[in-house]
């Protein structure tokens, strides 16, 4: 309408001013230090991070004096002979590193077909079902969800109801472990998938399609292409998968009912019931270790290109 | 089982033929991609599907292989129909336009997995994917890596591959569209060297007009999902047969006139005002007098000279004016504008570029050209 103004726009002028203002905050000599200054934001967060882990590596070497509830003043090593020695400790490490194994391995046999059918699909619709159902679960949080379990397999809630109405007495479905690991793989799928999907779009239909002519059923071509194609996600998607079923807090403590714990509410219950921050840091620490040594082994045995999404194929 | 009385005969053409596909189409939602497409392929012969870009080709390609059902009619591989057999179960070797390679093997376990997969015997394998492996000139390449291989010896393995297993048929969907001229030449006649040596009936899919012409024994041609003309490399250049395939293959003008006089094969149309002389082309009916026609005349047919000197034995001579002259190396190509023709321009070849004269832009020439050169289309 106002073709003078049109020629030269509002948005145009406004990010020539910001230029000049950048160009005198940042001069071009300085141009050479632009990446380190983006970089800094991420050293920051780190820094800070590192710091805390060192305040926890301090508190884990100090135990509590039960009489005074004040930390000891010298450094001991006897919270992690206790962590590693109490029944109550290996119990619980047992219990969430076995759990967290079942769940990865039973989420990672759910997300492939489920991954798979999204990827090759030839329906649109179908493809955007399976989206939206994939990320409706992320608009309600994990506690919440847990909670709608409660509801659903509760003594009173709807699956004993329906059991009733055909005559079966409540049975006990939730406050034991597969209870929480059931939580678990409901909770987990979507992350897996998500990491799933992209490896297998990196494989092409014509290479299933090359094995069928080769003379592969569907069987054989899955195992001998699409199974060892997808590597790079199933890796990736189990390292997620077992690190955040490992340190889960909200499933274990609403479905297991505090009957479950995970090592998560071990550190909860050192922090906030017995006030002993020695033990709840030394957990902590362990914790960290693992997960590190794990994610360090898995690097190591599949190399560290393997969650950059087969960045290393063409 | 579905043979109809009627389909009797037919099935018994087809057992004679090692491909056979009978008024095949395949409709996706409204697109017709293939109608009714037929050709029988004997035996041992090398078959190039030729068309422009979304003509269908690889489309029939796909129905050949079984990864696609036809939406009506049937194929028969080796006098059998193969409707109800999945692609893994039938005998054709294929390689993919952007050849399908699994990357996590090397060469040579690429070229053993079609082995593996049909269960030949285990101590034979090595042996023979190395056999193989050297047929394409890839011998000691076995334990590469797909990428650490060059395109076209990429090619060659995809070609190793689709033929380890000695199949019935072998499928090449523009393998070579990818690679550059002097690879795609070379990789050509490697193609033919092979299909020759294991004499194993081929079909070529390909929108390169030249690769068509040196590989094939048999070129159908193709064009919104219809077959065109199925014909030898020679009567698919020398006698197209329609309008279509007069264009598509080599560099053709076209001079549109209505018909002033028939007879027999002689026609003569009216072109500007200017009577020109042909002969009927193709197999379709003869245009009548007074319906519009075209002339199709190739480049090459044309000849250029300062003066009419010397074109006494020709049908049809006209002048013009050297519109540009385009240097291509082995030829010049002319345009030449002829006010006689109604202004038409005419794109004519000289080869032999070195031994006559040379013409520039405004130079004054003569064209002449047989009236057996000129085929005439009904419009
Ligand atoms: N799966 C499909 N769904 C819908 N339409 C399709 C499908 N496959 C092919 N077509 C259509 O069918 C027609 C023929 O396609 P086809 O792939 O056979 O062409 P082509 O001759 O191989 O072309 P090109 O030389 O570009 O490879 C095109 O119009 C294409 O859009
Ligand atoms: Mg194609």
């Amino acid at each position: 309408m106002r073709p003078s103004r049109a020629a030269y726009p509002i948005r145009w002028r406004v990010m020539d001013i910001l230029e000049q203002v950048a160009g005198k905050l940042w001069p071009r000599s300085f141009s050479a230090g632009l990446p380190y200054l983006m970089l800094l934001p991420a050293l920051l967060l780190v820094g800070v991070l590192v710091w805390g882990l060192v305040e926890i590596g301090d508190s884990s070497l100090r135990t509590l004096d039960t009489s005074t509830f004040l930390m000891s003043e010298n450094y001991t090593l006897a919270n992690y002979q206790r962590a590693l020695s109490e029944r109550f400790f290996t119990t619980v490490a047992g219990r969430s590193l076995m759990g967290s194994l079942i769940v990865t391995v039973v989420t990672l046999i759910f997300a492939f077909p489920y991954s798979y059918l999204m990827v090759r699909t030839q329906s649109s619709a179908l493809r955007k079902f399976l989206l939206v159902a994939l990320f409706l679960p992320f608009f309600i949080g994990q506690v919440v969800r847990a909670y709608g379990w409660l509801i659903i397999l509760g003594n009173q809630g709807m699956v004993n109801e329906a059991l009733g109405l055909v005559g079966v007495t409540p049975i006990r479905l939730l406050y034991n472990y597969p209870a929480v690991l059931f939580g678990l793989v409901q909770y987990m799928l979507p992350f897996a998938v998500l990491m799933l999907a992209p490896a297998m779009t990196a494989i092409p239909a014509e290479l299933e399609s090359a094995a069928s002519s080769l003379g592969a059923n569907w069987i054989s071509s899955f195992r001998h292409i699409v199974l060892p194609l997808s590597k790079p996600g199933l890796v990736g998607a189990g390292l997620v998968v077992f690190t955040l079923s490992l340190t889960d807090f909200a499933i274990p403590a609403i479905l297991g009912g505090g009957s479950q714990d995970f090592i998560a509410n071990a550190i909860y219950d050192q922090f906030f019931r017995t006030s002993d921050q020695g033990m709840g840091a030394t957990l902590s620490l362990l914790l960290v270790a693992v997960g590190s040594i794990l994610v360090g082994l898995v690097f190591m045995v599949f190399g560290a290109g393997t969650l950059a999404m087969g960045g290393d194929r063409k | 089982m579905s043979a109809a009385p009627a389909g009797v005969p037919q099935q018994e053409t087809a057992a004679a033929a090692a491909v056979s596909v009978k008024r095949v189409s395949k409709v996706f939602g409204d697109v017709h991609a293939v109608r009714e497409a037929s050709f029988d392929l004997p035996k041992g012969r090398f078959l190039t599907i030729l068309g422009p870009s979304g003509s269908g080709k690889t489309t029939l390609l796909r129905m050949i292989a079984g990864f696609d059902a036809p939406t009506e009619g049937d194929i028969y591989i080796g006098g059998q129909p193969v409707k109800a057999v999945p692609p893994h179960k039938r005998a054709i070797g294929m390689v993919f336009q952007k050849l399908a390679l699994f990357p996590h093997m090397t060469a040579a376990e690429n070229v053993a997995f079609p082995l593996k997969m049909r269960r030949h015997d285990a101590r034979t394998i090595p042996e023979k994917v190395e056999r193989y492996l050297e047929l394409v000139r890839l011998g000691g390449y076995g334990k590469r890596r797909i990428d650490e291989l060059s395109g076209g010896q990429q090619q060659r393995v995809a070609i190793a591959r689709a033929l380890v297993f000695e199949p019935d048929l072998l499928l090449l969907d523009e393998p070579l569209a990818a690679l550059d001229r002097k690879l795609r030449e070379e990789m050509q006649l490697e193609f033919r060297r092979i299909q020759k040596e294991l004499g194993v009936t081929t079909i070529n899919v390909t929108h390169d007009q030249r690769e068509a012409l040196v590989v094939s024994d048999e070129i159908v041609v193709m064009d919104g999902g219809e077959i065109q003309q199925m014909a030898q490399p020679v009567h698919t250049y020398r006698t197209p047969a329609n309008a279509f395939v007069a264009n598509f293959i080599g560099v053709t003008n076209f001079l549109e006139g209505s018909v002033v006089e028939t007879s027999n094969e002689a026609i003569a149309l009216s072109v500007g005002g200017m009577r020109v002389k042909g002969v009927a082309g193709g197999t379709a009916k003869v245009p009548a007098q007074g319906e519009l026609a075209a002339g199709a005349l190739r480049a090459e047919q044309i000849r250029i000279a300062p003066t009419v000197q010397g074109f006494s034995g020709l049908a049809n001579v006209v002048s013009g004016e050297v519109r540009d002259a385009i240097f291509e190396g082995e030829r010049i190509v002319y345009e030449v504008v002829v006010p006689e023709l109604g202004g038409a321009v005419l794109r004519v070849f000289d080869h032999d570029a070195e031994s006559h004269q040379q013409f520039g832009p405004g130079d004054s020439v003569a064209l002449g050209w047989n009236a057996k050169d000129m085929y005439i289309f009904k419009k």
